[in-house]
């Protein structure tokens, strides 16, 4: 029998706006062992009297009603394993609505018995503890790779590097010039005391789960089985297939070649014909070439631009007469590469324009001709060249035939709609959809030598922070530290491979009869698969469709005739939540009619808490969660867009037991959209008194 | 268009680049400064900086445009990459100058100095030769006339009745140089062009209001101090024009009585020391953007003017005070000024613009006139 101790702060408004002593009452009839209020709980004095409490075996679980969960987190962290639930009178209740209100009363009630019944539901963490490799494996020695793998190495953790070519250096080792010397910095991985390197070596297999990679490696000669904790990918790039570049001109000459062919040539030495190893004395750049275009690649590849002017700059080491021509669609060429541009610009013979690429044909002497509309020129114009160079954009290379995970989901990493395999590039660079793999570099979005070693800097700190958090049985970004994992009830598991499918990070795998096998430490705790599952036998220690339902049912639901509706609101705790935080900080009124449970992810969602709430007479439920789709900002990619397909499926469930589909809503909400949640809470609570009440009420 | 090969004229290039448009290609075609320029046709002078940049010589010499710039500077005031635009223009127009001379010597002038200072000086070497050398001209004459030493006797130095007839040889003589020019600029400014001779009348009083007025310089930049200066400056060298090629009798004179022609000639003294001593010292200090860049051809332009000013009214002061010799001096003097002034830089430089120019302007003006009747016949 746990003995719960419940603390109600009556500090920052709280008391100005609630009956203290009824709320009070609300402990009282519960069964805690301890209800006090105090009026200023995150004190010294406050937190000593919960510490003593718990020092004493009085109570070995505490309800803390203040404020939101969000704030005062040290202040009411006890000791470890002590599950502390709070409950947000302040933001929620005190700071938006009516003070002394009838309505607000029996919210900040139904918040505390929702409260009470989540912290008996909870149960303690037993943390996983398995013997955790601090191995980081590198895949690619190219400049990001090496550079991975020298920070990790330099940081004291053992790095093994994977490279497939006889050589480290990647693209770089094919290029002219850079900012960053390829040499010393494959010397320094080479003669690394904590960096074993492999080159020729490809990944034959990757097994097991972040902590515990089994990795096989694979040499013409054999195969060999290493352990490693995290992987970074740094795979690199490939240039966009030159096959699809047609329309530029690519395959109508032999003089006709792409920025990276000519890289390969000016590495190499003089810059030559291709077609008869004459010198070059023209030269057409075609910038964008499958960069920015729709029918393409849709985005910039970043680099393109920098290197058109570098290569004039190669160029005009051997000639100075050459004419030198720039067909761009604009030129891209931030921080202090402008000075290239403009330095580049200065050379009598080199010849710039907007404009867009109509023909590229040979030209009776043996030259190539390209004819580009829409020039600056105000008119079309044809040159001849001995030479056109493609600045063929930058496809991601590192989710083809790489890594060979022996995941459910696949073997490769999944990837996003422009092919990267990152999981959002602004919110969560590096994060790949692989628990412990990130990736680095130009794998995950094109960018330059400077900006890939940057990247790999933090791509490198993810992979310490994995086996650094793995070690101590503690889950990774978004839920940082989380120690909860989730267990699954097989005896009763149908096969249905639901959660196996709909997890984001392809942390379960399958036995061949379709039986979830977890692997823990992949997971990122969001719940997605405690929502997909039918027979609801996923669960977290501390949190689980149980508590949910308890917490629904803990809700006062007055009779018809009362004209008080109720409505559900479960929210994201990741954008919603704060957001109802700030419109609290902001004292946005909304009406007090509705009850608001925080989910980890809106794809924990388990239809039967609908079911349940619907049952109990609560007259509508909203659900508010991250935006989905291309923009998706879900913290775990695609949560908020498995609920919205679940509450379809629930929608036509709802017409059979003649309720109105318009009961149930989805909102996609960002966290800065906290202005719009009055109206939104008020709009659909109106609705719902427009619907009449749910006739379930007082079944 | 896209049939026909481009291919940049790169001496071109080099050329204009030499004549003053060294930051032409520093342009990135922003436009900033076809939105600064009041005058205009909205690509103006972006287009003819990229025409520039890519070498199109031909295009830009049929092109009157550059000429319808006079030099406020806003553009290059606001341009973000310091490409000069209005340096750039002022570069073709120097460069078109270059080019419309069939003699070739001001394409030799504009690209030496030393041909320009010496074709200078030729031409006052032979002014002086032409005062010294002969028996019965200048100091030779007055040898056999003892009394001429004595007393002022610029009828014996340098007879009226054939400086008169100098004058007018050197004034036709130029004209038809200048005018030849300016027909090789109508030849490649109208090429391929119709317009109906109804129209090119309609526009002919335009063009006289242009060359007279340079009205549109008015609208042009914040201010108009630059305009009005000019046009004080343009009647100050009317005036005296008017007074040494047509009213010489009536201007070299012997007495040192009043006569009306000393009052203006007193004005153009004036006007013009004043304004090409205020132009010296604002290309000097590089007062306003128009002065930032000099050529040696804007140099020479003012510096002549002015010695030619100080030279007359100082030869206009000793004759007054009756001191023979310094009279004849600074007479020949000022002849060996003005005449190779004259000589070079109407037909040949800079001051070839007052020809050019409202030419330019009234080609436009019909080429316009023409395209939008035709437009409206469509």
């Amino acid at each position: 029998m746990s003995k719960l101790g419940v603390y109600i702060c009556s500090g920052c408004g709280i008391g100005e706006a609630l009956d203290m002593a009824q709320v009070s009452k609300v402990g009282g009839e519960s069964k805690a062992a301890v209800c006090r209020t105090h009026a200023a709980l995150c004190s010294a004095e406050g937190v000593a009297g919960i510490r003593a409490d718990l020092d004493s075996g009085a109570v070995d679980r505490v309800v803390v009603a203040a404020c939101s969960p969000r704030f005062k987190t040290e202040a009411f962290c006890f000791n470890h394993g002590t599950i502390v639930e709070r409950v947000n009178l302040r933001e929620h209740v005190a700071w938006c609505h009516k003070p002394g209100d009838e309505d607000t009363q029996m919210l900040a009630e139904d918040y505390l018995r929702m409260g009470i019944a989540r912290a008996l539901k909870t149960e303690a963490v037993q943390p996983l503890s398995n013997e955790i490799s601090d191995t980081i494996l590198v895949v690619g020695g190219g400049i990001a790779g090496t550079t991975a793998a020298v920070e990790a190495a330099n940081a004291g953790y053992p790095v093994l590097l994977v490279e497939k070519e006889e050589e480290l250096g990647g693209r770089a080792a094919a290029s002219r010039k850079l900012t960053v010397s390829m040499e010393e910095l494959a010397e320094t991985a080479l003669y690394h005391p904590r960096i074993r390197t492999y080159c020729s070596t490809e990944i034959r297999k990757i097994e097991g789960q972040p902590g515990m990679f089994d990795v096989t490696l694979g040499t013409v000669s054999g195969e060999q089985q290493v352990r490693a904790g995290a992987i970074v990918v740094a795979t690199g790039w490939k240039p966009y297939d030159a096959a699809k570049l047609a329309h530029l001109g690519y395959g109508a000459s032999p003089d006709v070649i792409t920025n990276e062919q000519f890289e390969r040539m000016a590495a190499k030495g003089p810059i030559l014909r291709p077609s008869n190893g004459q010198p070059v004395k023209s030269v057409v750049f075609v910038q964008c070439a499958g960069s920015r275009d729709p029918e393409h690649l849709p985005y910039c590849s970043t680099v393109c631009c920098l290197q058109t002017l570098r290569q004039i700059g190669y160029l005009r080491e051997q000639d100075q007469e050459a004419q030198v021509y720039v067909i761009y669609k604009d030129m891209r060429t931030p921080a202090q590469d402008e000075r290239i541009y403009r330095q580049a610009q200065d050379h009598p013979m080199n010849f710039f324009t907007k404009g867009e690429v109509a023909a590229v044909k040979r030209w009776e002497d043996g030259r190539v001709a390209v004819t580009a509309d829409h020039t600056l020129l105000g008119e079309s114009i044809t040159v001849l060249a001995d030479l056109v160079v493609l600045a063929a954009g930058m496809v991601p290379n590192g989710t083809e035939n790489i890594l060979h995970l022996t995941y459910r989901q696949g073997p490769e990493l999944p990837v996003l709609r422009d092919g990267f395999p990152d999981s959002h590039f602004v919110c969560f660079p590096y994060e790949t959809r692989r628990t412990g793999i990130y990736a680095a570099g130009t794998v995950r979005s094109p960018m330059g030598e400077d900006q890939g070693r940057r990247d790999a800097m933090g791509a490198a700190m993810k992979a310490i922070q994995c086996v650094e958090l793995a070690s101590k049985g503690r889950a990774v970004h978004p839920r940082g530290g989380d120690m909860s994992f989730p267990s699954f009830f097989l005896q009763r598991c149908t096969q249905c491979k639901r959660c196996t499918e709909e997890c984001p990070f392809g942390a379960l795998d399958e036995d061949v009869k379709g039986t979830p096998k977890p692997n823990p430490y992949r997971c990122r705790r969001c719940g997605v698969c405690m929502g997909a599952c039918p027979e609801r036998i996923v669960s977290f220690a501390n949190y689980s469709v149980d508590m949910i339902a308890s917490m629904i049912k803990a809700i006062e639901v007055p009779e018809e005739d009362e004209e008080k509706p109720r409505v559900l609101a479960l929210v994201c705790e990741n954008d919603a939540y704060p957001a109802l935080d700030l419109a609290g900080l902001k004292r946005q009124p909304y009406d007090a009619n509705v009850r608001v449970i925080p989910l980890r992810c809106l794809g924990s969602l388990n239809i039967v808490w609908i079911a349940d709430a619907l049952s109990r007479g609560i007259d509508g439920v909203m659900l508010i969660g991250c935006k989905y789709g291309e923009d998706y900002q879900c913290h775990f990619t695609k949560g908020s867009e498995l609920a919205a397909k679940r509450l379809e499926n629930l929608k036509e469930t709802l017409q059979r037991l003649q309720l109105e589909p318009e009961r149930l809503q989805l909102t996609e909400l960002a966290i800065d959209e906290w202005d719009k949640l009055p109206a939104l809470f008020d709009g659909f609570v109106e609705r719902m008194r427009e619907l009449g009440p749910n006739p379930y009420k007082g079944f | 268009m896209g049939n026909t090969v481009l291919q940049p004229d790169t001496e071109f290039i080099k050329d204009l680049m030499a004549a003053g448009a060294e930051d032409v290609k520093k342009c990135y075609q922003c436009a900033t400064c076809s939105v600064a320029c009041e005058l205009g046709d909205g690509a103006f002078p972006r287009r003819q900086m990229v025409a520039a940049q890519w070498g199109q010589k031909e295009k830009l010499l049929a092109d009157p445009a550059p000429w319808l710039c006079f030099y406020c500077g806003e553009c290059s005031k606001r341009c973000p990459r310091q490409a000069n635009p209005g340096e750039t223009m002022m570069a073709l127009r120097r460069y078109a100058t270059a080019q419309y001379d069939w003699t070739g010597l001001a394409r030799r002038m504009y690209g030496s100095a030393v041909w320009e200072i010496g074709v200078l000086l030729l031409v006052a070497a032979m002014v002086i030769a032409l005062f010294t050398v002969p028996q019965n001209f200048g100091f030779g004459l007055l040898r056999q006339h003892p009394e001429a030493l004595q007393t002022v006797r610029l009828d014996l130095f340098a007879p009226k009745h054939v400086v008169h007839r100098a004058d007018w040889i050197m004034a036709i003589g130029l004209a038809l140089l200048l005018l030849s020019n300016a027909l090789r600029m109508f030849r490649a400014l109208t090429r391929g062009k119709h317009v109906p001779l109804g129209v090119w009348l309609a526009c002919l009083p335009g063009m006289v209001a242009d060359g007279l007025t340079q009205r549109r310089w008015a609208k042009c930049g914040e201010s108009r101090m630059h305009w009005l200066r000019h046009l004080v400056l343009v009647t100050g060298y009317g005036t005296i024009f008017t007074l040494v090629v047509i009213f010489l009798p009536w201007f070299q004179v012997e007495d040192t009585g009043f006569h009306w022609t000393s009052l203006l000639g007193y004005y153009s003294t004036v006007v013009l020391l004043g304004s090409t001593g205020w132009i010296l010292l604002d290309r000097m200090g590089k007062r306003s953007e128009m002065h930032r860049f000099s050529e040696l051809s804007d140099w020479l332009f003012p510096v002549l003017l002015f010695l030619t000013a100080l030279s007359g009214i100082a030869l206009h002061i000793v004759r007054l005070a009756n001191e023979p010799m310094a009279t004849y001096t600074i007479y020949t003097v000022h002849l060996a000024i003005a005449a190779p002034m004259l000589i070079v830089e109407v037909p040949f430089g800079k001051w070839a613009h007052l020809l050019y120019r409202p030419l330019a302007l009234y080609i436009a003006a019909a080429v316009n006139r023409s395209e939008a009747m035709d437009g409206y016949k469509e």
